[in-house]
This record gives C-alpha cells, sequence and structure tokens, in this order.
C-alpha cells in the first residue's frame, strides 16, 4: 500500500513520520476486483441500514406495502414478515443491518468470499421475496427507472457470476463467464435485460407522463444540483412517455443482444453503463440516498458491476486466472 | 432513532483504536534518533475521541469550533504531504490519497464538523438519550463515505492476502495499523450515512 518505513532505517534526524507498511502489494485480478466493489455496495448497503428511519415501524410499513399486488400464496409471508418486523424493530433491524455488514466484511476478506458470497446468494432471495415482494415484477407496473426487478436480486446475480471458480476448457471471454461459462451467462445477461426492455414497454409506462411522473416525484428532499438535473430530466420527458418508453425497450435490447456478438460485445458494455448510470442519476436520484431514509443504493450501480463483468477487454482469461495474451498480462493475484 | 448501544459499540471501537494507536506511538519510541512514528498514529487519537464524542454525548470533550480547527490543521498537513509525496516520488497527488486513506479520513471529519446541522429534540422508537444529529451538504457526505468504504474494503483484501513480518514486534505491526485503518473507515461511513 505505502513504501516501507522501518524505524532505525532511515537517515532522518531525531524521529520522523511515515506512512504505514504493507510487505507485499497484491493487484486483484478482475473478478476480485469486481468482488471488492460488490462488497462495497453491500457495506452501504449495511450502513444505511443502521438509519433512525429504519428503527421506526415506517421500515416495517415500508415492507408491508411490497405485498400488494402480488398473489397471495406470496403476499401473506411478506404480511407476516412486515407485522414482525413492525412490532420488534429494533433487534430484527439491528440483525439485518449486521448481516449485511458481515456480508461486506465477508467478501472483502479473501478467505471467506466463498462463504460470504454463497450467503449472500440465500440473503438476497429471501430479501427479494420478503423485503420487495419480488421487486413488484409479478404485481405489475414496475419500470426499469424506478429499479425493476428489484435490487437486491441483482446481489444475489453478481454473487453467482463472480463466484471465485473457473470452469474448464475455453478460456473466458470475459470475467462473468468464468464460473458458468459463456453461453450460461450470456443466457442470463439476455434475461434480465430482455425483462428490463419488457417492463418500460408495459401500459403503465407507456402513459404520456409516467416518466415525467416518476422523475418529478424524486425532486423533493433532494439537493439542488440533482434536483435542477431531474428537473430537466422530467420536462424532457413531458407528455413524450410513449417515445421515452420506446427509446429506452430499444436501447435495453441493443444491450442485450450486442453483448452476445464478439463485434458488438463491447459497445453493448458501454451502452449499458450508460444506461445504468443515467438511471441512477435521474430515474433513482442515487437511490434517495441523498435524501435519507434510502436502505440501499438501488439497481444503477449493480447494473453498472454486472456490465463490466461482460467487458470483453478483461478476458481472455485463462481458467487459472492469470493472462492470457500479452496485452492481458499484469494481471494480479486471484481471489480463493 | 439508531439506538444508542449501536452507538455505543461503535463509540468504544473509536477509543480502542484511539488508545492503541497512542500505545503505538509511545512503543515506537519516538524520542530515540532515527524512529518513525506513522501519521495514522498521531491522527487516530485526535479522530477516535471526536468520532465518539459524535457518537456518544457523554463522551464529548472539545466544542465543534475547536474540533473544526484540529481537522482543518490536520488536513492541511496531510494535503501537503500528499503533494509533496507525489513530487518526491514523480507519483500523481490522487494515487498518494488512496494509498493512505486516513488523509481523506481527516478531510471527511471536517467536512462532518463543518457541516454538522443544529441538534434536534426527541427521538425515535428504540432512542435514548438526544437524536442524532444530521449533516448539510448531503452530496458529501456520501461521497466521503462510498470512499471510506471503498479504502476500507480495500485494505481488509489487502490484509487477508499479505504477509507481514512481525519483525517490529506485534503493537507496530502493520496489521494493527491496517485494523485501525478499516475500523476508522468503516465506522466513519456508518456516521456520515446514518447522519444524513
Amino acid at each position: 500500500m505505502n513504501d516501507i518505513a522501518v524505524a532505525g532505517c532511515r537517515a532522518v534526524g531525531r524521529g520522523g513520520l511515515g506512512t504505514e507498511a504493507v510487505a507485499v502489494r497484491q493487484t486483484p485480478d478482475a473478478r476480485r476486483a469486481l468482488q471488492l466493489a460488490l462488497a462495497v455496495v453491500w457495506l452501504l448497503d449495511a450502513m444505511l441500514q443502521y438509519q433512525p428511519v429504519m428503527y421506526t415501524k415506517a421500515f416495517g410499513q415500508s415492507l408491508a406495502a411490497t405485498a400488494a399486488g402480488n398473489p397471495g400464496v406470496i403476499a401473506r409471508p411478506i404480511t407476516w414478515d412486515a407485522t414482525l418486523v413492525e412490532h420488534h424493530v429494533v433487534v430484527l433491524n439491528t440483525i439485518f443491518a449486521t448481516t449485511q455488514l458481515l456480508l461486506a466484511l465477508g467478501i472483502a476478506f479473501r478467505p471467506t468470499v466463498r462463504l460470504a458470497l454463497g450467503a449472500s446468494i440465500a440473503w438476497s432471495v429471501a430479501v427479494w421475496w420478503l423485503g420487495e415482494g419480488f421487486g413488484g415484477v409479478l404485481a405489475g407496473g414496475v419500470s426499469p427507472v424506478s429499479g425493476a426487478p428489484g435490487a437486491v436480486i441483482l446481489y444475489a446475480l453478481l454473487a453467482v457470476l463472480l463466484w471465485p471458480a473457473d470452469r474448464g476448457g475455453m478460456p473466458a471471454p470475459f470475467t462473468a463467464a468464468r464460473t458458468l461459462g459463456a453461453r450460461a451467462a450470456r443466457v442470463l445477461w439476455l434475461v434480465l435485460w430482455l425483462s428490463l426492455a419488457y417492463f418500460a414497454v408495459q401500459p403503465a409506462n407507456r402513459a404520456p407522463q409516467a416518466l415525467h411522473d416518476m422523475i418529478s416525484g424524486l425532486e423533493s428532499g433532494e439537493p439542488g444540483w440533482l434536483a435542477a438535473i431531474d428537473k430537466g430530466a422530467a420536462a424532457l420527458v413531458a407528455h413524450q412517455g410513449l417515445a421515452a418508453s420506446i427509446v429506452l425497450a430499444a436501447a435495453l435490447t441493443l444491450v442485450a443482444v450486442g453483448v452476445c456478438l464478439p463485434a458488438t460485445a463491447r459497445a453493448a458494455v458501454v451502452l449499458a453503463l450508460v444506461v445504468a448510470v443515467v438511471i441512477w442519476v435521474v430515474g433513482q436520484a442515487f437511490g434517495l440516498i441523498l435524501v435519507g431514509g434510502a436502505t440501499d443504493p438501488n439497481t444503477g450501480p449493480l447494473l453498472a458491476l454486472l456490465a463490466l463483468a461482460y467487458w470483453p477487454a478483461w478476458g481472455t482469461v485463462s481458467p487459472t486466472g492469470g493472462p492470457r495474451h500479452p496485452r492481458a498480462a499484469g494481471e494480479g493475484t486471484t481471489d480463493r | 432513532m439508531t439506538p444508542a448501544w449501536i452507538l455505543d459499540i461503535f463509540a468504544a471501537v473509536m477509543l480502542a483504536v484511539a488508545a492503541l494507536s497512542v500505545a503505538r506511538i509511545a512503543a515506537a519510541w519516538p524520542w530515540r534518533r532515527g524512529a518513525v512514528v506513522n501519521e495514522t498514529d498521531i491522527a487516530y487519537p485526535l479522530m477516535g475521541v471526536a468520532m465518539a464524542g459524535t457518537l456518544t454525548v457523554g463522551l464529548r470533550t472539545l466544542p465543534d469550533g475547536a474540533w473544526d480547527v484540529i481537522f482543518a490543521v490536520l488536513t492541511a498537513w496531510f494535503g501537503y504531504r500528499v503533494v509533496r509525496d507525489a513530487r518526491a516520488s514523480g507519483g500523481r497527488p490522487l494515487a498518494g490519497l488512496l494509498r493512505a486513506p486516513q488523509r481523506v479520513q481527516s478531510a471527511a471529519m471536517l467536512y462532518m464538523f463543518l457541516a454538522l446541522a443544529a441538534p434536534a429534540t426527541g427521538g425515535g422508537a428504540g432512542a435514548s438519550g438526544p437524536a442524532m444529529r444530521t449533516l448539510n451538504h448531503t452530496t458529501l457526505a456520501f461521497a466521503f463515505a462510498a470512499v471510506l468504504a471503498t479504502c476500507s474494503v480495500w485494505d481488509l483484501d489487502q490484509l487477508s492476502g499479505a504477509r507481514y513480518s512481525l519483525a517490529r514486534g506485534f503493537l507496530l505491526s502493520p496489521e494493527i495499523s491496517v485494523g485501525c485503518r478499516i475500523a476508522m473507515g468503516v465506522t466513519m461511513s456508518f456516521m456520515l450515512l446514518i447522519m444524513i
């Protein structure tokens, strides 16, 4: 991390000021770097869960609201869970927040990365059901701009794609292919982005003021600079709901299909990154973190991480994680 | 409101980091010719005490204005060292900041004390004592929290993968310093985000 400073070995006068030493700096490879980025998101998630508003009845009530529109077999456990949380909010929310904190630290700590990623998959699926009502996808009316299909399921998807194991045989063309293989990874990518395109053109999102109302509804409580961005964006799509939803769906479809073709993969990933950033800033207002009371950063940063996992330049990666082409040389240590 | 006992735990961790840093300074025999004292060990007692006082009312020491001055001086000193180290090594100043997150932490402390809103009264469910103060300019709070979280995660990855020698003894080992840095970064991220 810093240059080594050892007592007594520097030609200084009476005492000296140094920065701490690390014996050997280990540069992570692409997959490990993405795991660490995932750990950062989990860490922020955990800290947000400790916010004062999460220890009020409002948290349980927000959970209960996710049951609306879902089939009874899905909605009843959500309602039961929300009631339980409302009555034992201090204990349960502390458990939730601390669990997420341990997941973050576990992913960052190399000896526990597998355990933490595995636990994060189970935790994410449970929260996707009981905390997000499956992101509202069964209830209808959700939009990729507002966070469909639910941020927490993307944590699970990332954990699967970044699992520290390498499929034998052909070298992986991108990082996400190292565990499942290129075909399975592309199928998952297609399912995700095509479903987002599907949600974008649903009737509720095609309404003339649908996107405008969604964006302008975020302005309350935002910092001035962000409110100005949202105001401008809302004005841009005013009465253009149909056109905006078609453009968005077209972009999402291009992202979905483009990654599957080697010639267009890089451009598709760049487009995915742009879409993710725009959604996060304009459509999700950084997950409403700046307003206070958000439980997570929403889907924007997770979609960006997913896109980076499909970046072709970091392949071709050999099954051992080392460089395969001279231009990929310099790849450092792999995860365990 | 976030339960007071959770805030107390984080405050206790901060005081432990402060005490450990003071012990490391003493163990480094700073009066000895050629001794090197790490800048984290000088900064962390101040940061630890300040953060403990922000988390727990009963641990407040100096008024906010005094902490403003202290962290302004510390941040200016660290800024000078970043530029000086970059010139000496030919590297970029930003790389120096990221390699030594305590410099970012100092700036975050300065921001926090400058941006503190007036204290509110009362609390929510599970609260005991006065409500947590909030921060103005929440964009900076989130930006600092994100950077500090990133540094902490990076440090933990490096700590778990690196090999150290204990030639300098346990107390002066790099693991202890990096561990303190991780604790400080995580706690600071926690504070910044719950005060938004």
